[in-house]
């Protein structure tokens, strides 16, 4: 899975909560990747924040820090 | 999206809302916060008519008629879903039926219309990647637990990839094998240079279906699917209604599909005894509280079923949210109008939309050999006058159309039924390969692709695209039948 590819899911899905305040905004975002993606694309997108996680919307970046930290083990 | 809240603002700044059933029903902190956003005028019909191409008259008519009722009920189609805001357009449903107090009785509700007869019975046993039967995500401890005890395994608690997600992954090469019933991936799926590549990397592809399908040309294996006429079990409607569908023949390959897998799950080493579908229903009962009163017994004495059918509701219920939600109070969520990704421009100045016709099912697999050819024999692009005089496009003459997926060709037809700028095919048919140009963009919250929006471009021509030469030429090698015999040895 291109790295691209989850940076555009993440801004994605961080666009539907970005009306709300920033705390519950991130932690929609944070949960909605905890129950929806397997463990390989989060441990993808923790890579990709430890390279700096360009692309990503600010709302989205926060939420994969929190969402993605370490590489879950599978 | 930018329609139905253009009706929802309608709704609220011409005061023409529920405010009683509001008030008992929702949660009025989020209704408040709802409010506020709803009345911007970036959401009036005015503003939203730029971006629909609705006259605002027309949306606050439409907007004044659904409230005013007594009764109004939503119903809508595949084509809502098939966005990059689709889960957040129904969502935007569920509020206006909260906000008009059009859910939760006879006649009035939010409805899906399923795109296959068991749509809603596939979802409600769990065949999403994160959940169990009766919608209930695999991270909840008590109901994994349940399903531990009862299956003598482990279950893992997280969440499993959705089909593009899989596609991804083979090709990444963590994703070795798959296991496809009744479903034509390689042609329904978008970006099929994609799948195919995804398929191609996997280690082992099982196939089940009635006919050899796309997917097929990719397996290591194929399974004989038994029709509808060959097997007992349960379908599932949109209105939740559980009806039994009876074995008229004996399966012609030997065994029901369910059989096969039960089959295939003994042989690597998982026992499921069952030696009736009735003995599966009843553990769906058994581990399900929506399904705990639901048998073969009970649905033959009252014919059908809707769930949940249990000890509260031991003869099914046939209208839900009567009195109060599942979660209690109704919340209305923000639903931002966030415009795709996928625009318009230079290079693809047109908007592709996919579809299906009457007389064709699907993919085409099983209408494809019946005599529902003679409507409809070929895909062709539904264009419309202008855009095709532009192009020096007549009707019927082939023309090669093509997006940043892929390119394939396919011949015009010239109508008046679409609009300038928007173009139309069907994918019913594997030659024409409409997949091949729609893109991997994707519902934001179900992975559901969006179908409904690629940017493209069409010119004349007098081939085949190179994609449609290649696949002849693949499939005519990957679907060959060998002698059995030779197979054996």
């Amino acid at each position: 899975m291109g790295d691209e590819h989850l940076v555009k899911m993440a801004n994605q899905i961080a666009d539907f909560f970005r009306l709300k305040p920033e705390e519950e905004a991130v932690a929609g975002a944070a949960d909605h990747i905890v129950k929806f993606w397997d463990p390989r694309m989060r441990a993808k997108m923790a890579a990709y924040l430890a390279q700096g996680g360009e692309g990503l919307n600010p709302l989205a970046l926060k939420a994969t820090q929190r969402a993605c930290p370490t590489a879950p083990e599978k | 999206m930018a329609l139905i809240n253009a009706l929802a603002h309608t709704i609220v700044t011409e005061d023409l809302y529920a405010k009683e059933f509001v008030a008992e029903r929702c949660e009025q902190a989020d209704f408040n916060i709802w409010l506020d956003f709803i009345k911007l005028p970036v959401n009036s019909p005015e503003a939203m008519a730029k971006i629909t191409n609705v006259p605002a008259s027309e949306i606050r008519a439409a907007a004044r008629l659904y409230a005013a009722g007594p009764n109004s009920a939503i119903y809508y189609g595949l084509g809502v879903t098939e966005h990059s805001q689709g889960s957040t357009m129904v969502i935007g449903m569920a509020n206006l039926a909260m906000l008009t107090g059009n859910i939760g009785r006879r006649g009035v509700g939010v409805n899906p219309l399923r795109g296959q007869n068991n749509v809603q019975g596939a979802c409600d046993m769990g065949s999403f990647p994160h959940e169990l039967s009766g919608y209930r995500h695999i991270s909840e401890e008590a109901p994994r637990k349940l399903f531990e005890a009862d299956w003598g395994v482990t279950l893992d608690p997280e969440p499993g990839l959705r089909i593009p997600n899989m596609f991804d992954a083979a090709i990444d090469g963590s994703f070795k094998a798959i296991y496809v019933q009744g479903e034509d991936i390689a042609q329904s799926d978008p970006n099929t240079k994609h799948v195919q590549a995804a398929l191609t990397s996997m280690e082992c592809v099982v196939v089940q279906d009635l006919f050899l399908n796309e997917t097929a040309a990719y397996a290591h294996v194929f399974l004989p699917g038994s029709s509808f006429l060959e097997k007992d079990g349960t379908f599932t409607n949109a209105e939740r209604r559980i009806s039994r569908v009876r074995k008229a023949i004996p399966p012609v390959a030997g065994l029901a599909d369910w059989e096969i897998t039960c089959a295939l799950s003994n042989a690597l080493g998982y026992p499921m005894p069952y030696s009736h579908p009735s003995e599966i229903m009843d553990e769906i009962a058994r581990l399900t509280p929506t399904f705990t009163g639901v048998s073969f017994d009970k649905i033959d004495e009252l014919g059908s079923i809707q769930w949940p059918c249990n000890d509260d509701a031991p003869e099914g219920t046939p209208t839900m949210h009567i009195g109060g939600f599942v979660r209690g109070l109704g919340k209305f969520e923000l639903t931002e109008y966030v415009p795709t990704d996928e625009r318009t421009g230079p290079r693809f100045p047109l908007i592709l939309t996919t579809g299906r016709i009457l007389s064709q099912y699907n993919v085409g697999a099983q209408t494809r050999r019946t005599e529902n050819n003679s409507w409809h024999e070929e895909d062709v692009l539904d264009i419309h006058p202008h855009d095709a005089e532009h192009r020096g496009i007549r009707d019927g003459d082939r023309v090669a159309l093509m997006s940043r997926s892929g390119e394939t060709s396919l011949r015009a037809h010239i109508s008046d039924r679409m609009q300038p700028g928007v173009v139309y095919t069907t994918f019913h048919h594997p030659e024409t390969g409409a997949n091949v140009v729609t893109t991997e963009n994707a519902d934001w919250a179900t992975g559901c692709p969006e179908y409904k929006v690629t940017a493209v471009e069409i010119r004349p021509t007098n081939r085949w695209s190179d994609w449609q030469e290649e696949y002849e030429e693949f499939k005519d090698v990957a679907m060959r039948i060998g002698d059995p015999k030779v197979a054996a040895e």
